[in-house]
């Protein structure tokens, strides 16, 4: 005869949730985390300031008459184009309190996971490991999109409103989708860019050290290479270079260096080409044989 | 009864290393134990279980579908990991309400399964307590939660009952014993086997990437007791210790340490051997300063069943 089992657990009745993002906890997670941190706090604020600079300047550019004595001067440098929104994205300074900001909210995405194990419970979760990289993946997407893309779309509107007029935006139509564009380079950059180092340490310090390092390094790296064989092509070793050429280029501008852009997006390819392949290595059920 | 894990010649290397060789096992419902030393392979074998890892070889199904890439399974199972597995700056509702999410729970269901699963493991006055702060005991309940949160059919419980005090691990024993009676199936791993004993009768001995022996404790015991137990003595006189057992039919082999002040004995019969010692110790005021077993463990087990 068949044991009789009683079933002692709650059934539940309720209908589950569509899980069309499932990533999407991994994401909530991973920015919830970031605000809890003081400093990462004091960052983030931090790095509007170029957005609030480039309001200031087109209310400016709006009011010449009002700041007649302090523009005198410089009145081409408020020439509102697509130069003056170009000028502030690819800032040198924008892409350095960039990763500041990343530093703090992303560095430990994949090293904190590596350092507690916890790679295992997620994937014996319903998700793939494809959602678990994309969900990482979001959480550097939410903080380089509200940084890049959020303000500088909201410029564009404020530029709209100063001027009274849709002048500015028939003059430069295609404007919004060079920042989408610029955006959505940055944000896929940076967040194989930084999942990448991240994954390559379970000590969120060290990654720290990597992200700052390679970027620094990059650069300081190009300049010795320069010097040493005279050859243009060497400033794509730079990643800040690299990335100011492609933005360059996606607005349309002069490009600062004298290589084709498409070299810059071939070796920013090649980082997420390469950050995807240690990704892919990185993140699985590992056992530890000593 | 039909097998709720099958797995069929399953085998797992990491490079030259060998995790997992030919393993062949069909897991009922119920409680199983998967019994090894640590490095024996039952945590690849959860592992390959869990769908966390692609066996080189084999196939593994839990209720009939494969497990590797099939994360729609995972709704059924619940695992409970070896090692911590935490965000210390996280609270202990956090981290099970946290992972709850991933099933697709709305936010009142995945407090309420929260709450109510952190309850289960007496952690809900806790639970609002960052991890950083939980002692092993704790940790221990509280991955025990994330595990159960979910209300799975299957368990998979690797090393649960590490770190506990003896209270909670009675508490864990009845939870598990709880799930089995619900028809539930749950598999416990341990290298303890008093620990398994107390969880199931069904036990499963892996040993170096293989499947030493399969049956209920008994059997087990049975293995055990076919080969003779060491047992040492220390005492300020072993010499006088060792001449009154010369002649006893029930020991196999006497000799003296290194140390010149241990007797070791090897026997079939270990509780008529500790029967006669006390006697000697009373009778004989030979003094015994301390009695050991070095082979009372599953690693001698192991050795023997493999001949070592």
């Amino acid at each position: 005869m068949a044991t009789i089992r009683e079933k002692g657990y709650a059934h539940w009745d309720g209908t589950l949730a569509e899980r069309r993002y499932p990533w999407g906890p991994i994401t909530r997670t991973g920015i919830r985390l970031a605000f809890r941190k003081k400093m990462f706090r004091f960052f983030f604020a931090g790095a509007f300031l170029p957005a609030f600079l480039a309001l200031g300047g087109l209310y400016i550019s709006e009011r010449l008459e009002d700041f007649k004595a302090l523009v005198q001067s410089n009145r081409a440098l408020l020439r509102i184009d697509p130069k003056y929104f170009a000028g502030f994205m690819t800032n040198t300074a924008v892409l350095f309190s960039l990763i500041f900001v990343l530093v703090f909210a992303a560095s430990g995405l994949i090293a904190d996971d590596l350092k507690h194990n916890s790679l295992q419970l997620y994937f014996s979760r319903p998700i793939r490991k494809k959602d678990y990289i994309l969900g990482k993946m979001s959480v550097v997407a939410f903080f380089v999109l509200i940084l890049t893309a959020v303000p500088y779309l909201v410029l564009v509107v404020f530029k709209l409103i100063f001027a009274g007029s849709f002048q500015f935006f028939l003059e430069y139509p295609w404007l919004p989708l060079s920042v989408l564009g610029y955006s959505a380079l940055l944000t896929v950059f940076f967040a194989f860019y930084i999942l990448l180092l991240s994954a390559l340490s379970k000590n969120t310090r060290y990654v720290i050290v990597l992200i700052w390092g390679t970027y620094l390094f990059s650069d300081a790296l190009s300049g010795i290479l320069f010097e040493t064989f005279r050859q243009r092509a060497m400033i794509l070793f730079s990643l800040r270079a690299n990335l100011q050429q492609a933005g360059a280029f996606l607005f349309g501008q002069k490009l600062p260096h004298p290589v084709p852009a498409v070299w810059s997006f071939a070796v920013l390819a090649g980082i997420c080409v390469l950050a995807a392949f240690v990704l892919h290595r990185k993140t699985r059920g590992v056992e530890v044989i000593k | 009864m039909t097998a709720v894990i099958v797995a069929s010649n399953l085998s797992k290397y990491y490079g030259n290393v060998l995790g997992l060789n030919d393993v062949s096992l069909e897991i009922e419902s119920g409680v199983t134990g998967l019994l090894g030393p640590n490095g024996a392979g039952k945590s690849t074998f959860m592992k390959l279980i869990t769908g966390q890892m692609k066996p080189n070889i084999g196939r593994v199904t839990v209720r009939g579908g494969k497990v590797w890439n099939n994360p729609d399974l995972f709704r059924a199972i619940g695992f409970c990991p070896e090692q911590d597995v935490f965000y210390e700056e996280m609270t202990g509702f956090e981290f099970v309400a946290g992972l709850l999410r991933f099933h697709g729970y709305g936010p009142a269901e995945v407090r309420e399964r929260a709450v109510r699963a952190l309850d289960t493991v007496d952690l809900a006055k806790d639970k609002d307590r960052l991890i950083r702060g939980y002692s092993r005991g704790m940790r221990q309940r509280v991955k025990f939660a994330q595990a159960i949160a979910h209300d799975p059919d299957i368990l998979i419980l690797d090393e649960p009952l590490s770190g506990l005090d003896p209270l909670g691990k009675r508490k864990l024993i009845k939870l598990i014993k709880d799930f089995k009676n619900e028809g539930r199936t749950v598999l416990v791993s341990s290298h303890v086997l008093p620990e398994i004993e107390a969880l199931t009768s069904r036990v499963v001995l892996v040993h170096q990437g293989k499947i030493l022996a399969q049956g209920d404790v008994p059997y087990i015991r049975e293995l055990i007791e076919a080969h003779p137990h060491m047992i040492s003595v220390r005492s300020s006189n072993p010499r006088a210790l060792a001449a009154r057992f010369v002649g006893d039919p029930a020991i196999q082999k006497m000799t003296f340490a290194a140390d010149g002040r241990t007797l070791v004995v090897e026997t079939h019969k270990r509780d008529d051997f500790y029967g006669r010692l006390t006697g000697a110790v009373l009778e004989g005021g030979i003094e015994v300063e301390e009695i050991s077993s070095p082979d009372d463990n599953l690693q001698a087990v192991f050795e023997y069943l493999v001949g070592k």
